[in-house]
């Protein structure tokens, strides 16, 4: 396979089609996502750096998001602050969490 | 600039004769100047208003701009006032909090150092005099008129307050104060608590916990949990029991008719008919498991036995309102089905006539756990040799149990355990002649060819020989997991125990146990065992041979352990997680490799913490070179650093 560049953003679709740009680092913290853009498995989510998750709609995705780059910013910290969550979130952000794996 | 004027601002600046005299007569300048600022300011409001109603011409507003015109010109003045009043108000009660937070600032100022010039002087002046006791004053936050008395409270602007205003002042302080200190406590009650759980937490927490927490926050809110996964599902079960949120109301989510088991680690919330519901929703339930039911009584287990038709695994923890004669009646209309029983806690029923009808009619039984049940006794015993089919056996009893009853037990069902748990088993003082009691541990030796848990602890009479018996030629794989903690001598007159044959898992005990299932072993507990001897823990963990699967260890009060110990078994185990050491006071400045927790070491405790970031690698390389100064006197082991 031809080496290609890895594009530092990803996109990620929700099912009401609102569409999150953020970065490849942040994005592969959920399993789910790394594993459909990892470049030796050559999905087609790989070739157009974009994964549609139609099951997860644009409102919490977003708080998805959010987690991903706070994740990212507190990976070497300790006694990290837990972010907000608003409790009617909580359910789909949940069934959210476990089929992205983060 | 404001709040200056505490109470006890009896200091102050020097004045000129004019100010001196104006206050004397109770003329301020402030207050001209007030009243003249005041009244331009409502000009303006009144202009401000009146454009904002244009703004948006509705009828209403319309109808009562005419109605303003209409209006002599003395009620319109009111009306302003009053509007002014009522945003006063708004303004000074966002105000308040921050200026009693200035306040507080400029008290600990005042005590640190003297007054400095900014302080007083011009800021001052242009206040208003303070009315003295007796005197009418308006209140700073609700306008109203009141009497001054020596007890009136400063308003967050430096003027009075009347006393409903100052005790609500008073009031939020205090509430703030409250809010302000536990905080700081409860984290770090917190993070003592999470290390002692040997939680490292680096990191952030998955979504998935997140999410799950905020949950069991708002458990008393959620209508329904929709398609959850069974992990999820189990998760939320368990955290809702440790919040103590599984109550009548919560329970329902947790019971889905398309379920085969229900866990529910804390019921002591439940109510009887909540238990009925379990086997109404759930009545393909195969696998129950309650702990501290306090209130499963016999119409439970009488409906258990009714409903659920397919339960095969029961485990029931501190059920003490089921009678004896309702126990008997599951296990006779029950037995052949089910494959695992556990209880714990019961003492008003379940007595040995119980156990015997669990093993007559039980045949199939694999899994069988009775710990603390005070009813039962020697005969229980004899009733458990008789299920030749238990794999999992666990047992603990609170009576006096005759040693030949316990090996008759091992005897006849010894051969198909993996896991063999007997803890505390009291037995009757040996005879004169015999000083140790080994034939237990020969027995395991001989019958027991596929145990992988092993637990025998608290026992007193079985020597070292007898645990290098039973791990010399033992033809059983290696174990995964060995907890013999507590297996020492218990005289006081001679606390070191006899000198000439060690009681309890001793040096060559400890070598025989390493030699054996040190390939596969994960969990090692051997706390109290106190025979074993420094050079030994130096042979074993020497630094050379590897441990690769070892992720727990117990060394508590094997008072010869020490840093050196502690540091070569970190560089033993690679995939250690966690040691423990209470009352090993040998074990000081010990750095611990990043990803381990070390419990109970009080002076390791604070770098504990500390072991991860890149920063702190190089405090941790300073650490070890000054480790490496002193473990040369110890012997010249040096710190193995990890990650």
């Amino acid at each position: 396979m031809a080496e290609k560049q890895l594009s530092e953003y990803v996109t990620l679709v929700s099912s009401d089609g609102f569409e999150f740009r953020i970065l490849r680092s942040a994005a592969c913290i959920a399993k789910t996502v790394q594993k459909a853009l990892d470049p030796a498995y050559g999905f087609k989510e790989d070739q157009e750096n974009k994964m549609t998750l139609s099951n997860i709609n644009g409102v919490v995705l977003e708080k998805v998001c959010e987690y991903l780059y706070y994740n990212q910013k507190y990976a070497k910290a300790k006694d990290v602050p837990d972010p907000d969550i608003p409790p009617e979130l909580c359910l789909e952000l949940l069934i959210a969490a476990d089929y992205l794996q983060c | 600039m404001s709040g200056r004027r505490g109470r006890n601002s009896a200091i102050r600046g020097p004045h000129s004769a004019l100010t001196d005299f104006l206050a004397a007569n109770n003329i301020s300048a402030a207050e001209i100047r007030d009243s003249y600022r005041q009244r331009l300011e409502r000009a303006e409001a009144d202009a401000a208003a009146a454009a904002e109603n244009g703004e948006g011409p509705s009828a209403q507003d319309v109808d009562e701009e005419e109605q303003a015109q209409a209006e002599s010109s003395a009620m319109a003045a009111e009306r302003s006032k009053k509007r002014k009043r009522d945003q006063d108000d708004a303004i000074a009660k966002i105000k308040k909090g921050k200026a009693a937070k200035k306040d507080a600032k400029k008290k600990k100022k005042k005590g640190s150092d003297d007054e400095d010039d900014s302080d007083f002087g011009f800021d001052d002046m242009y206040k208003k005099a303070r009315k003295l006791p007796g005197q009418l004053e308006n209140c700073e936050v609700c306008d109203k008129r009141f009497t001054v008395t020596p007890y009136s409270q400063a308003g967050p602007d430096g003027g009075l307050l009347c006393t409903p205003c100052g005790k609500e002042m008073k009031k939020e302080a205090k509430a703030q104060e409250k809010a302000a200190k536990p905080v700081v406590r409860r984290g770090r009650r917190k993070m003592e608590s999470n290390r002692l759980d040997g939680v490292t937490n680096r990191g952030t927490k998955t979504l998935q916990q997140l999410c799950i927490e905020k949950l069991a926050k708002h458990a008393d809110d959620i209508d329904e949990f929709g398609e959850m996964p069974e992990a999820i599902m189990d998760q939320l079960s368990a955290i809702f029991s440790k919040k103590r949120a599984m109550n009548p109301t919560t329970i329902k989510l947790f019971l889905q008719p398309d379920m085969d088991r229900v866990e529910i680690h804390e019921a002591a919330y439940l109510e009887t008919e909540n238990f009925d519901q379990i086997f109404a929703v759930v009545p393909n339930i195969k696998k129950l498991a309650l702990r501290n039911c306090c209130q499963f009584k016999d119409s439970n287990m009488e409906y258990l036995i009714e409903k659920a038709k397919n339960l095969v695994d029961i485990q029931l923890l501190g059920a003490n309102l089921v009678s004896n004669d309702m126990w008997i009646r599951l296990f006779s209309a029950r037995g052949e089905d089910l494959r695992s029983f556990k209880t714990e806690w019961l003492d008003a029923a379940f007595d040995d006539e119980a156990v015997e009808a669990l093993a007559a009619c039980c045949p199939n039984l694999e899994r069988l756990k009775l710990e603390r049940c005070k009813r039962i006794g020697v005969s229980s015993i004899n009733a458990i040799a008789t299920l030749g089919k238990l794999q999992h056996l666990t047992l603990r009893f609170l009576k006096e149990i005759p040693r030949e009853n316990l090996l008759n037990v091992i005897l006849q069902v010894g051969k198909n355990l993996q896991t063999l748990c007997l803890e505390n088993f009291e037995q009757p003082a040996l005879e004169d002649d015999e000083q140790t009691d080994d034939l237990l541990l020969a027995a395991i030796h001989d019958t027991c060819h596929n145990l992988s848990k092993f637990r025998f602890t608290d026992h007193t009479e079985c020597s070292d020989e007898g645990y290098i018996n039973l791990f010399t030629d033992w033809d059983n794989p290696p174990l995964r997991y060995i907890d013999v903690n507590s297996t020492r001598d218990c005289d006081n007159a001679n606390p070191e125990g006899p000198d000439d044959f060690p009681i309890g898992l001793g040096s060559e005990g400890f070598k025989a146990v390493m030699a054996h299932s040190g390939s596969r072993l994960e969990y090692l507990d051997i706390s109290s065992c106190r025979h074993i001897s420094y050079a030994t823990f130096a042979q074993i963990f020497d630094g050379v041979q590897q441990y690769p699967h070892l992720q727990e260890i117990n060394l508590s009060f094997c008072p010869i352990v020490d840093t050196t110990t502690v540091a070569s078994i970190f560089r033993s185990c690679p995939k250690l997680k966690k040691v423990v050491t209470f009352g090993c006071f040998k074990v000081k400045d010990v750095v611990v490799p990043r990803g381990i927790v070390l419990i109970g070491a009080p002076k390791a405790q604070d770098h504990v913490m500390e072991q991860f970031g890149d920063t702190i690698m190089d405090f941790q390389k300073e650490l070890m070179k000054e480790m490496e100064r002193d473990s040369r006197i110890a012997g010249g082991r040096v710190i193995p650093v990890m990650g």
